[in-house]
């Protein structure tokens, strides 16, 4: 019975998240459009722009975030900025229309990180371009609340300017009106995952009748192993989640442009 | 008696059964990770094609200001047309099978970005050049094909790493040895020294 046992674990071992690969740590999915990690922005403007933000996602469709950090810890901005992007799943599943702009205060450094969705209105001489003339400049005066604001003005004209007028807008506006509410999303809305194959069905089969075996017999082992197992099974997966919003998209090519100042 | 012989017969209809469908299975899953490498090596062509598409116009940008370093120009100008051959003759029909093609392709784009790297060092000699509008667009574009080349050959990295642990793992592994070269193991793209980093000029 014992080696039941060991075969029951080693079962649920294989069958388990094979997908345990290891890639390095983002931060939680951020829960507002603006997050300010570093006490960048003076608190009035951060809400305000927060709130403008949400407006016109709700309008448009198109997710923009704003992301302030002290540092990236030495690591490339463009790699962390990909990798963030994916695993907040910034913009609308399907479209990726979203666009992150990542402050890293302390390394005085900024990285444009444009979804597949939106490369066509913000092409990297684009992106670069609103870092080289408007943010950069003001944030060498001194100004950071006016080089985020302004940084995010000229985003947003560029996402709107060259958005092909009505039709695209209308498109959009319908985007938003399917429900896409941002705060309403539940983070769980994850890929379907793929039909199990008939081979892991038979494993399942196996393990399952194993288990009611053991159960007759040992209903008490039968149970602490049940509850250990499913304990076990759940530890790895909190993190990322909690509450952030995510349109379901973070799907980008690296598109977009870096500076400092 | 004749109740036995149905048990055997449904038993082994049965194990048939089984093992066809596994087959199916394995065949099919590996299928899809070997659709998703190629559509991932679709894009790795298209990040490297916008590169080679940069080249022309960084050119002329540059040799309007700077016409004396003929070297540089030629150096590109062959590595990019290197870069056309090796594309169209390793992977004209589809991802890479084999690592020494994969190796190739790679060689022969690195070799095109030492030499974008090498023009923009040359330009460093020009500031002039280098403050024009047309020059920094053409900076920031070559930037983010770069840094779009990263990562589309890492997620190529990823589908191919898929699709080999999927083919090597039991039971699919004999069905993948049925075929033959059909589900061949994929090529991985690997860091290069030096070679292969995006050619950064910081202002």
């Amino acid at each position: 019975m014992r080696a039941l046992a060991h075969l029951l674990v080693l079962g649920a071992w294989l069958a388990g998240p094979a997908a345990a690969a290891a890639a390095p740590a983002v931060p939680p999915a951020p829960t507002r459009w603006v997050t300010d990690g570093a006490g960048f922005l003076s608190p009035s403007v951060r809400q305000e722009l927060d709130a403008r933000l949400e407006q016109y996602q709700a309008r448009t469709g198109h997710q923009v975030l704003v992301w302030i950090a002290g540092s990236a810890g030495g690591e490339p901005i463009e790699d962390f900025a990909v990798r963030a992007f994916a695993a907040w799943r910034v913009g609308r599943k399907g479209i990726d229309d979203g666009l992150a702009i990542f402050i890293f205060a302390a390394d005085r450094k900024i990285r444009f990180e444009v979804g597949y969705g939106l490369e066509d209105k913000v092409p990297d001489i684009i992106a670069s371009r609103i870092i080289r003339e408007v943010m950069t400049p003001r944030l060498q005066a001194g100004d950071r609340d006016g080089a985020v604001v302004a940084g995010v003005d000229a985003t947003l004209a560029a996402i709107s300017g060259t958005s092909g007028g009505e039709g695209a807008a209308a498109g959009a506006e319908q985007g938003a009106r399917r429900g896409f509410e941002p705060g309403a999303v539940p983070r769980s809305a994850r890929r379907p995952g793929r039909p199990l194959g008939l081979g892991q069905l038979i494993l399942f089969g196996i393990i399952g009748l194993a288990f009611l075996i053991l159960l007759i017999t040992h209903p008490s082992f039968a149970l602490f192993l049940l509850f250990n197992l499913l304990s076990g099974g759940r530890g790895g997966g909190g993190g990322g989640g909690g509450g952030g919003f995510s349109g379901g998209g973070g799907r980008s090519g690296g598109g977009g442009a870096s500076g400092s100042w | 008696m004749k109740y036995a012989a149905i048990g055997c017969l449904v038993v082994l209809v049965l194990g048939v059964l089984i093992v066809g469908g596994s087959a199916v299975g394995a065949y099919n899953s590996l299928v899809q990770l070997d659709q998703a490498v190629q559509a991932q090596w679709g894009q790795v062509q298209n990040v490297y094609q916008r590169r080679a598409d940069l080249v022309p116009n960084l050119v002329e940008t540059v040799k309007g200001a700077a016409n004396f370093e003929k070297e540089t120009f030629t150096a590109v100008t062959e590595a990019r047309a290197k870069v056309g051959q090796v594309s169209t003759q390793v992977a004209g029909g589809g991802a890479p099978s084999s690592q020494q093609d994969l190796d190739k392709f790679q060689q022969a784009q690195a070799n095109l970005g030492g030499a974008l790297s090498r023009l923009l060092v040359v330009v460093e000699k020009y500031p002039e050049l280098k403050a024009t509008q047309n020059f920094r667009d053409l900076q920031a574009q070559l930037e983010g094909t770069e840094n779009r080349i990263t990562v589309e050959r890492m997620r190529f990295n990823e589908a191919a790493q898929a699709f080999n642990t999927k083919r090597q793992s039991f039971p699919t592994v004999l069905i993948a040895g049925f075929f033959g070269s059909r589900f061949a193991d994929k090529p991985y793209f690997k860091a290069q020294e030096g070679a292969e980093t995006a050619p950064k000029v910081k202002f």
